[in-house]
């Protein structure tokens, strides 16, 4: 018996079907169904995922969300994936952008791939983009989850790339705030063991598993970094760097506002 | 349009003299192959010559003989060893020294006009960092490490691109991997035996090419002015688990670096020539390629899915239909 989740991921989400199920980035619909649907008690009873704002995700067009970052894995990235899926109707599917190393991870590359995951290259952002996808970006990268547990909630190193994508291909950026993932999952040690397939380190967390804090989702209003600029300014490294910094403040108000509103960690 | 073929005699070859000789707007074909007869039709546009391209006068003197004469225009040259478990310098003259002097010789030719090469989609350096959607910009494999399966054809490649600014019409056809038998296709090969041995924890993305999409391609790169260099893909893009359950086969995943020294052994004792060291890559980081060049410059794009071998319950099924039992 097929859940009605399930149901309406598979027949109603917008996918590009190279013949037998799969795209050319290897998301598999029923696969991800499947995880979304096996998922549903980890979002809805362990993080109680409180989300604001989803309708602002425009339904149809390209589109880069941009997230803060935290955590020992990217159980961050999994929830708000979840949560655009079921709040955004019909349903679009995330195409999380992944750091460089993780295709290099047996059974994690795959996984991933068959959920919409996505390495991070301009190429595969490019043809994502171009065919009206919605791009999830994390402009923190592993300084995000690598971050110490007095840093959260400030935003680290901050890529520009998702600021010359979404000149380049006219794509409005959502901010997204997830509040709760920064103290759910605490680094304790970083090991610096950088030769397993390439990840920068190894995080050993400060709890076995992810506390169940209460997760607060806010998406912010769409800006559109294109506006008023020429595709041919995304190769202008100033344009860019302070489109990026617009939607890093952004951000940063999100998060504040975020945290101000919550009545408690766990609460 | 009159017509070169070099490796004819090749299941590539053999279709697109076929369609070739079938068009109308092909004048003549001069099919030119290794072996001395050639199993083509025989027609009266159709004229075979055995020839072995590795000897430059050989090559030579059939563009300034039979060629010249025949006022051919168009020239597709195909021919590569097919054998993934060979090497060395007969290897590397017939994949890298054939083309070299053929290019060189078409340029000075008073009747050759356009050259169609058909080159691999193995010439792509596939990493982790390389994008799962491969361009023609892409970064070509210059591992020196790499086997010389993989080296000779980003040379020949690279050949005959160092010519696009030339005075010869030339398109590089990178294609994907044709999936037939008797193609040289290593995945082919790896899909014969009833299991494969599959590296674990990895199920990376492959496109496959038909020998019909090929042929149309070729002919559509023969027929169009355009040059530089175009991607071929195929019709089917899928996983490589799909690729093994769609051939009726078993799958077994075990660590990557115990395979190489299996499928070693199959070879030597076997005589397959599937060589893992030759797909590690593509059975870890995949890589598709992009056709969206050839398809805006001359029109090109898959639309016949491959050939699956058979399961022994259809395969069986199928000679009983072809060879009714009477009562």
């Amino acid at each position: 018996m097929e859940s009605p989740t399930f149901t309406r991921i598979v027949k109603t989400a917008p996918f590009h079907d190279e013949g037998h199920g799969f795209d050319v980035f290897g998301l598999c619909p029923p696969t991800l169904a499947s995880v979304i649907t096996a998922t549903a008690p980890i979002y809805d009873r362990y993080f109680r995922v409180d989300s604001l704002g989803a309708d602002r995700i425009p339904a149809c067009g390209p589109v880069i969300l941009v997230a803060n970052h935290g955590g020992v894995l990217p159980v961050d990235a999994g929830m708000l994936c979840v949560d655009v899926l079921r709040r955004t109707e019909p349903p679009r599917i995330p195409r999380a952008i992944m750091d460089h190393f993780v295709p290099r991870l047996p059974l994690v590359s795959t996984w991933f791939a068959r959920l919409g995951a996505v390495s991070g290259t301009r190429a595969n952002a490019k043809r994502l983009l171009e065919r009206g996808e919605l791009v999830a970006i994390w402009p923190e990268g592993v300084s995000g989850p690598a971050k110490r547990f007095r840093d959260r909630y400030q935003i680290q190193r901050w890529a520009v790339g998702f600021a010359e994508l979404a000149i380049r291909y006219r794509a409005p950026v959502v901010p997204v705030a997830v509040i709760g993932a920064e103290e759910s999952w605490p680094v304790m040690v970083k090991l610096p063991i950088t030769r397993w397939f390439g990840a920068p380190y190894v995080p050993i967390p400060a709890s076995p598993v992810p506390l169940p804090t209460h997760y607060h989702i806010r998406y912010g209003m769409p800006i559109e970094l294109h506006r008023g600029r020429t595709p041919d300014d995304a190769a202008d490294p100033a344009i860019v760097a302070a489109a990026a910094g617009e939607v890093r403040v952004a951000l940063e108000q999100l998060i504040v506002d975020a945290r101000r509103a919550r009545h408690g960690v766990f609460r | 349009m009159r017509v070169l073929v070099t490796g004819a005699t090749t299941p590539l070859g053999t279709a697109l003299v076929g369609e070739l000789v079938a068009a109308r707007d092909v004048e003549l074909v001069l099919a030119v192959g290794r072996e001395p007869e050639s199993t083509l039709p025989t027609g009266p546009r159709l004229v075979y010559h055995s020839v072995d391209m590795t000897r430059a006068r050989k090559l030579h003197d059939l563009l300034w003989g039979p060629a010249r004469e025949l006022a051919i225009d168009h020239v597709v040259h195909g021919m590569h060893h097919r054998r993934g478990a060979d090497h060395g310098p007969a290897v590397h003259a017939q994949n890298v020294d054939a083309t070299r002097e053929l290019v060189l010789a078409c340029m000075d030719h008073p009747t050759i006009r356009r050259l169609v090469y058909r080159s691999f989609a193995e010439v792509y350096a596939l990493r982790h960092i390389t994008s799962d959607l491969l361009d023609e910009e892409e970064p070509l494999d210059f591992d020196p490490g790499s086997p010389q399966w993989v080296r000779d054809r980003v040379e020949a490649d690279l050949t005959v691109s160092t010519h696009l600014a030339g005075p010869l019409s030339i398109a590089v056809l990178r294609c994907a991997e044709i999936l037939a038998a008797e193609t040289g296709s290593q995945l082919w090969d790896y899909l014969q035996s009833r299991v494969c041995l599959s590296p674990l924890g990895y199920d990376p993305m492959l496109n496959v090419l038909s020998l019909e999409d090929a042929v149309a391609g070729v002919m559509a790169a023969l027929r169009g002015a355009q040059i530089g260099v175009f991607n071929l893909p195929g019709y089917d893009t899928l996983p490589l688990s799909r690729a093994i359950a769609q051939s009726h086969r078993a799958a077994i995943p075990i660590p990557g670096p115990l395979i190489a020294p299996l499928y070693g052994l199959r070879r030597w004792v076997a005589g397959f020539e599937f060589r893992y060291d030759l797909n590690v890559r593509r059975f870890h980081f995949g890589g598709v390629l992009d056709g969206g060049r050839a398809r805006e410059a001359f029109g090109f794009q898959p639309r016949t899915p491959v050939h699956w071998p058979m399961s022994w319950w259809n395969l069986l099924m199928a000679r009983l239909a072809e060879q009714p039992v009477s009562l």
